[in-house]
């Protein structure tokens, strides 16, 4: 399709006056010279060679656009192109334009709100107007704008190798169509689960058109609990969904609702509410949890049990049948079962659920059995629960068929016709189907899909998907509240969205997608549908149309105790293998992104790989504990390192008959005979950034075990493979560095977190303190600020009489931030907001090996296990590894030191302070000395070793005289161009996002107009890692506005600095970390086991470490499976 | 001078003690006399290039190409071809130079101090180890300056080197590299003034030579550099003033230079390199790695060109014994920093002493240690110094353990500092040792012209202290 312009008729006026012609072929009035008028272009400019130029100016424009010549990159979905003069609505050169969209996932979605640049998705947020989300995003939400610009995309549609034309791609499926209308025999589908009330409208005309087609449905992953357990408990089709916020008492059953469920975000948001604590009456909810994993929801539990997952259900039956009083019924559960936990966990746990009927609420893991879903429901019920922190809320009843089902159907060969829509059934489907051979035997394979992958391969006909942010469509949140699916651009290439495939199926006379949803919407709304459609999309929600809390009360449970697994006795020869979601990966769909394979694992610290995760006791059974040095001066490391990069041995797991290859990774935490293997690596088909990394777990993942499944056998091999860990050391050593306390000390001492650590914190902020007051002498002045004693000034003010000048804070704000460690949950979404945000390249696995990943923030994981020994000669303490640690997060990034250490020593001046209080990195003027780097405390500096900005990400540098591959076009357009994308030999790192800073300064600066307001008001700026927290732990602001939101953080007791003791008074503070354990459970420690290992170390006192009990070795508390 | 030269009739205490007068050890034996002195060391340049001096040339050529085939995939392609990375951002690189730094500082103290405080055994030694001073600092200012991201901004005025710009940015003249910048050219300038001054009469004796021998064009070439040296009296008198001018200018350099340079890691608060014992440590190391190396060159250029009559073993025990001394300044600094550690109390300095010792990098503190403090107790025995195959097999320990004192120090701190979480472990890549170890054939071609085309010693200074120039034996 060439665009024409529509050349406007003459006006009369024009034609009576004297007639001018431009040519005589005008005068003549050519056919050709009316073809020559209307063409954009010369006849013949669309067969350039090489490339094809309509694609070429595809590429440029978003260039052009970056290159601020104003040039209209036109990707929006208009019909005309239109000078900037006219131009687009609200549009002004250089600023962003934000719309409403969301990004479907599974069976919800995440409202976002889309930041265009010129018609150029470059970034997304969180819909602030989706209460429960309250503008926070995920991980991958963050990374997926990423997935638009993939080079590897699928960019056409083809058949048997061959290029079609969408209008081919039309004629196929009208052909489906008509072959099909009426019947559907032969015919079936396969689809990835989607909540999309408008899919959900054609998918019931597609049934009516083939009443005997398959449709059938397929998730790798199950992150919502089964329907038919709440089928067996209520007798309903519900779903739960929990109130977390209301929770005081929450106890997990292998449950991680702060990633793997189905709502994770709008969960870890409620979690942090009642976990949240300013003042010590506050109140504080306390999470037990019990898995054989190490998840996220389990280092922020106060009890933690390393159970096998195989052995939840017995965990379930024995805690409802302790809350429920005699619970006889369950006992088949438990006696079944060789169930090895201390009695007193589960009682006390029970007690305390008991003690808070109705703000307590016990949630299992979507990948349980059913059982346990309904055990957990009965507890939930017994508690009073129901209708408080935990809502039922009405569903549709499953129709689609599953996979198995279409796999039967395939072998008896009554399938001629099989449409996968999305998913990847060849790589991930369970492997006793081999779905790949399936495939291969219908005749017709037509795949609709984003990528050329593992299925695509084995389809005849693949048809080329449009990315959400290209294509309309709707979804629905966990809580069922329909939100747009708009998009921010016209496709990229000749994408097709899945509305439009279906709608084209099912033979609409519209198959438009736009029109699809606009009809769906306009049948859930009344009044003027145009204007509720339209409201729709700028809220970016369907206000009401949550789904609808029902109204349910626990039935007869009716167990049929037949079909209850027989226990088995974990050991060595019989582990039990745990299947999850990666947490980059998630399923394996996000293989290609970059930013997600370079991100690390948020507990593992291992990016570009996955590993078969064994427990400390399992890898010392096996002969892989790493060896340590002869003299341990400090903790054992966690892994084999050789220079500094984890040498892994490789590993073979072994279940019914299937094995699977793998580098072995100890993970501390872990129930002790389960493995955990994460999902979505050992892509074979996924363009170059996502094959080969990593092993494929899906090959010994079964129909009968897909969560997990127990009699698998591991053996070392004597292989070793590298593996890119980014964190090499796993213990604080006793260090002041993220400073903890039990919640009860914390209400007896809130300023707990200045008795740990040299010093709690240098003085915070230079504040009010270190201006020069209103008629204060010169000589009064510098007097106070050099010799002055009074406890207020030596709080703010550098000790000693320091020759350097202190920086002079004039500025009319002085930004700070304030990230409270007790609400960080460590999901990653920080680093990947900010990585986006601020253009930070990604450097591949070799320079990550070797230390050179460039994230501007990062999480830091620290275990501690109360082991930490004085002896500086490594007595017996640091020899191990712990097996039951505890786990610390600290996001790290730039401290914005005032006095900062990185800029006394840059010869150049490249990197200086401003009024305002940043530490500001003049890229221009950096020559690359690194000395800055070397001088950084927190080690937050990072170094372009190369243009890494410049090489495609997969290669690694050829040097000057080899391939020197750029980044593709395609990737720059991801860039936001309000930051310099840096080149090679310069220092980068955390600027607390200053282009958002200046940008809300400008607007402010209009705004105030003469009034001479300039003052942002408080919560206008925030840094791209605030804004996407779930958890709401990073606060910044104006620090000289004492009621800022950041001041106040600040101002609580709990803040300090780390390494405040160098006095370089960073503008970054924490708040310490609080534990809420119960004093009555048999694994209780008065002190969390950092402080005991603090203490330990550094005063070795015979009481040291008081409060923890020393019996509560790393081994055992409670039991293990 | 001895104590009886003098005008003044001796203090009568004398008599009675009766001190027992040593006698001087002569510094050129074998009752060499001038013009014996000026046809050997004259001789060198004039004789035929001899063939070892090619081979060494060929070989010292095709080391050095290993510099030049390093430095320019580095510029071309990225610093990455390093082995830096977060948290060691600065290893080999840094090592080095402050190796080449420490090793120039013997040719100026030798030249400069010794001048200063009128030891004449300096004569025979100070023109070759100024000529390695100045060799060592330009390998040394290759590091610094080709470590950085982007040379092409590094080199230019305005950025390391003060220069008006429209923009109004000056360097900071807070950061100890910028004052590396200037002590490290003025220490280069004043070496090579130093050195061409002290050449002066010398070059004009070539000139002489040449001329008589009828050899035009060296002879003019020589003449040119001669600056029109005549040796008259006033050229004498001003020479001599000029000399010690310059002496006096670059004494302070001797302690400034390595002061500076370790003010790099002093001036820091990266545990290890946060600590005042570094200037003096640092000063005594440089020295001592100095004299490692001047014997390391001597005494084979003293096998090869017979020169044992103006290098006597005198020299050699001299310079033996300064080793000694500064060895032993060392390793008091290595147990010293422990000590203030411990005593310090700081659990972050203590760790990283502890981790220096014991941790992963311990094997390159105990060579360190075994090279640079036990070494040189082998130099209390005279039975050792008079083995001249023995003093150069430890002299070259010492150079080694020197690499290895400024490796511990920057990589063992900045391998492990304050969050344990950013711990890493360093090690250098291909390109970088092949890069350090082509700067020795850097060197050594240079050193190698310098024995070819300049007179090894100073033939005029070495005939003021032979008995010959005293005929009166009053002294001076």
């Amino acid at each position: 399709m060439k665009r024409k312009f529509d050349h406007s008729a003459p006006a009369q006026r024009e034609l009576n006056g004297p007639k001018y012609w431009r040519s005589l072929d005008e005068l003549a009035d050519t056919p050709g010279f009316r073809e020559h008028l209307a063409r954009e272009f010369p006849e013949g400019a669309s067969s350039m060679d090489g490339v094809d130029r309509r694609q070429f100016m595809r590429l440029m424009a978003a260039s052009f656009a970056l290159g601020g010549l104003g040039l209209a990159g036109c990707r929006r979905p208009e019909s005309h192109i239109l000078p900037y003069g006219k131009s687009v609505e609200y549009t002004v050169p250089g600023l962003p334009l934000y719309f409403a969209t969301a990004m479907p996932l599974r069976k919800s979605a995440i409202p976002l709100l889309a930041e265009t640049h010129q018609g150029r998705p470059t970034k997304l947020e969180g819909n602030p107007t989706y209460a429960p989300h309250g503008g926070a995003s995920s991980l991958l939400a963050q990374a997926s704008v990423l997935d638009l610009y993939d080079p590897e995309r699928t960019t056409t549609h083809s058949k048997g190798g061959a290029t079609l034309s969408n209008g081919q791609v039309y004629d196929i499926l009208a052909g489906i169509n008509k072959t099909y209308a009426g019947n559907g025999e032969g015919l079936a589908f396969l689809a990835d689960e989607s909540a999309s009330p408008t899919r959900a409208r054609l998918l019931a005309k597609l049934k009516a058109t083939f009443p005997r087609a398959i449709w059938a449905e397929y998730e790798p992953v199950q992150d919502e609990p089964p329907i038919a357990a709440a089928q067996a408990a209520f007798g309903k089709n519900v779903k739960p969904v929990y109130r977390f916020a209301e929770a005081k008492r929450i106890v997990s059953l292998d449950a991680d609702f702060f990633h793997a469920e189905a709502g994770a975000l709008y969960y870890a948001r409620e979690f942090a509410k009642g976990r949240r604590v300013s003042k010590p009456t506050d109140e504080m909810n306390r999470l037990y949890v019990a898995e054989s994993g190490f998840s996220l929801t389990g280092s922020m539990a106060d009890h933690r049990l390393r159970i096998a997952s195989h052995h939840m259900l017995a965990l379930a039956a024995a805690l409802a049948k302790k809350v429920h009083g005699d619970g006889a019924q369950f006992d088949p559960f438990i006696l079944n079962d060789k169930l090895d936990v201390n009695p007193q966990w589960i009682e006390q746990c029970a007690q305390d659920l008991l003690a808070h009927k109705g703000e307590s609420l016990v949630v299992a893991g979507a990948h349980q059995p059913a059982y346990v879903h309904t055990l957990a429901y009965a507890i939930n019920a017994k508690l009073g629960n129901i209708g408080k922190t935990i809502d039922f809320v009405a569903v549709d009843a499953p129709s689609a068929s599953t996979i198995t089902a279409l796999a039967t159907a395939i072998k008896g060969g009554t399938v001629k016709t099989l449409i996968v829509l999305g998913g990847n059934p060849a790589y991930n489907a369970p492997a006793d189907l081999d779905f790949g051979a399936l495939l291969k035997s219908v005749p017709d394979v037509i795949r609709f899909g984003y990528y050329d992958d593992e299925t695509s391969a084995l389809a005849g006909t693949h048809l080329a998907a449009t990315h959400y942010l290209e294509s309309w469509g709707d979804a629905r949140t966990v809580d069922g509240t329909i939100v747009p699916v708009q998009p921010m651009i016209l496709p990229l290439f000749n994408g097709l969205s899945e509305v439009e495939l279906l709608a084209r199926l099912a033979g609409e006379e519209n198959p438009d997608a736009y029109a699809q949803v606009f009809t769906t919407i306009g049948r859930l709304t009344s009044g003027d549908t145009k204007k509720a459609f339209e409201k729709f999309l700028h809220d970016g929600l369907l206000e009401g149309s949550a789904y609808p809390v029902a109204d349910v009360s626990l039935g007869n449970l009716n167990f049929d105790f037949s079909k209850v697994p027989a226990a088995v006795t974990l050991s060595q020869n019989n582990l039990e293998v745990r299947f999850v979601t990666d947490h980059k990966m998630d399923d394996g769909r996000f293989a290609n992104n970059g930013w997600l394979q370079e991100c690390p694992d948020p507990m593992t610290k291992i990016s570009w790989d996955n590993a078969i995760l064994v427990s400390p006791r399992l890898g010392r059974e096996l002969g892989i504990y790493p060896a340590g040095s002869l003299l341990q001066v400090a903790r054992v490391e966690e892994a084999d390192f050789v220079v500094g990069k984890e040498n892994a041995f490789i590993g073979e797991v072994t279940v019914n008959g299937r094995t699977l290859r793998g580098p072995l990774h100890i993970q501390p935490g872990l129930s002790n005979y389960t493995i955990v293997l994460p999902l979505g690596y050992g892509r074979t088909a996924s363009g170059h950034i996502g094959t080969g990394t990593g092993f494929d777990a899906y090959a010994i993942r079964t129909s009968d075990g897909l969560g997990f499944i127990t009699g698998a056998k591991l053996i070392k091999t004597n292989e070793r493979t590298l593996l890119a860990n980014t964190q090499e050391h796993w213990s604080m050593e006793g260090r002041g560095i993220v400073r903890e306390a039990n919640f009860e000390e914390f209400k007896e001492t809130p300023g707990f977190v200045a008795e740990i650590g040299m010093e709690a914190e240098t003085p915070v902020v230079l504040g009010t303190e270190g201006q020069k007051r209103p008629g204060e002498s010169e000589q009064a002045y510098l007097a106070r600020i050099h010799g002055g004693n009074s406890q207020a000034v030596q709080k703010s003010l550098p000790r000693g009489n320091s020759l350097y000048e202190t920086p002079n804070f004039t500025g009319i704000h002085q930004w700070g931030m304030s990230i409270d460690l007790n609400t960080c949950i460590g999901c990653n979404a920080c680093i990947i907001a900010c990585q986006a945000e601020n253009n930070i390249p990604i450097v591949g696995k070799d320079q990550v090996l070797r230390g050179r990943e460039m994230q501007w923030i990062r999480l830091d994981r620290y275990y501690s296990d109360g082991q930490a020994d004085a002896a500086a000669f490594g007595a017996d303490g640091n020899k191990i590894l712990p097996e039951d640690p505890q786990v610390s997060m600290q996001p790290m990034t730039c401290q914005h030191c005032e006095l900062a250490p990185c800029e006394t020593v840059c010869p150049v001046n490249a990197t200086v302070h401003d009024e305002e209080g940043i530490n500001v990195m003049a890229y221009n003027r950096c020559i690359g000395t690194r000395y800055c780097a070397n001088n950084c405390p927190y080690k937050v500096r990072r170094f372009n070793f190369f243009d890494f900005n410049k090489r495609a990400t997969d290669a690694l540098y050829m040097g000057p005289l080899g391939h020197q591959s750029e980044m593709p076009e395609l990737v720059k357009m991801v860039k936001n161009p309000d930051v310099t994308v840096r080149m090679r030999g310069v220092m980068e790192k955390c600027t607390y996002c200053v282009q958002r800073v200046q940008q809300a300064k400008i607007a402010q600066l209009r705004l105030a107009g003469a009034s001479g307001e300039v003052e942002i008001p408080d919560g206008t700026v925030k840094t791209a890692c605030q804004q996407v927290c779930p958890v709401e732990a990073i606060v910044f602001g104006n620090i000289k506005d004492e009621n800022s939101a950041v001041s106040r953080a600040k101002a609580q007791e709990r803040t300090y600095a780390v390494l405040g003791y160098l006095n370089i008074r960073p503008r970054t503070t924490y708040l310490g970390k609080l534990r809420n354990p119960n004093p009555h459970m048999p694994d209780y420690a008065a002190l969390p086991l950092s402080r005991v290992e603090y203490n330990k170390k550094n005063h070795p006192a015979p009481d040291a470490g008081s409060g923890a009990k020393p019996e509560k070795s790393t081994t055992e508390h409670g039991g293990n499976g | 001078m001895s104590a009886h030269s003098s005008d003044h009739p001796a203090p009568a205490i004398l008599a009675e003690v009766k001190p027992a007068v040593l006698p001087r050890r002569v510094l050129v034996e074998n009752h060499r006399d001038f013009h014996w002195i000026t046809d050997k060391v004259c001789g060198i340049v004039e004789g035929q290039t001899p063939v070892w001096w090619w081979w060494c040339f060929g070989v010292a050529a095709f080391v050095a190409s290993f510099t030049v085939a390093g430095l320019t995939y580095l510029v071309a392609t990225g610093v990455g071809v390093w082995g830096h990375a977060n948290p060691v951002n600065w290893a080999w690189d840094i090592v080095n130079f402050v190796f080449w730094i420490g090793i120039g500082h013997a040719g100026t103290l030798i030249s400069a101090i010794l001048c200063l405080l009128r030891q004449k055994w300096r004569t025979s030694i100070n023109r070759p180890a100024e000529a390695m001073t100045i060799f060592a600092v330009v390998c040394a200012a290759i590091f610094p300056v080709f470590h950085v991201g982007r040379i092409w901004f590094a080199v230019l005025p305005g950025f390391l080197f003060p220069f008006p710009n429209a923009n109004g940015i000056w360097q900071n003249f807070r950061s100890p590299l910028e004052w590396d910048v200037f002590a490290v050219s003025t220490y280069g300038t004043v070496s090579v003034l130093f050195w061409y001054v002290g050449l002066i009469p010398d070059l004009g004796t070539m000139r002489d030579r040449f001329t008589a021998a009828g050899n035009v064009l060296r002879a003019r070439i020589y003449g040119f550099f001669a600056m029109g040296w005549r040796g008259s009296n006033r050229a004498w008198s001003n020479y001599e003033m000029a000399y010690l001018i310059l002496a006096g200018i670059a004494t302070p350099l001797v302690l400034s230079v390595h002061t500076v340079v370790s003010f790099d890691f002093a001036v820091a608060l990266i545990p290890g390199w946060h600590t005042t014992i570094f200037p003096p440590y640092f000063v005594a190391g440089a020295i001592f790695s100095g004299f490692g190396m001047v014997m390391t060159l001597m005494l084979p250029l003293r096998a090869i060109y017979r020169l044992e009559d103006v290098i006597t073993q005198y020299h050699i025990d001299c310079m033996c014994k300064i080793t000694l001394a500064t060895g032993t300044m060392v390793g008091y600094a290595y147990s010293m920093e422990f000590f203030i550690a411990w005593y310090g109390a700081n659990p972050y300095e203590g760790f990283a002493f502890i981790n220096r010792a014991f941790g992963v990098y311990a094997w390159s503190y105990w060579i360190m240690v075994t090279c640079n403090v036990i070494t040189p107790q082998f130099f209390w025995f005279k039975k050792v110094r008079e083995n001249t195959t023995l003093v150069w097999i430890l002299c070259i320990f010492v150079n080694v353990g020197m690499w290895f004192e400024r490796f511990v120090i920057i990589a063992t701190s900045l391998a492990r500092d304050f969050l344990p979480s950013s711990w890493g472990y360093y090690s250098p890549s291909i390109v970088e040792i092949f890069t350090f170890f082509g700067t020795f054939g850097v060197f050594s071609v240079l050193f190698l012209l310098f024995i070819r085309f300049v007179p090894l010693m100073p033939m005029s200074e070495i005939k003021a202290v032979i008995p010959q120039a005293d005929p009166h034996g009053s002294g001076h």
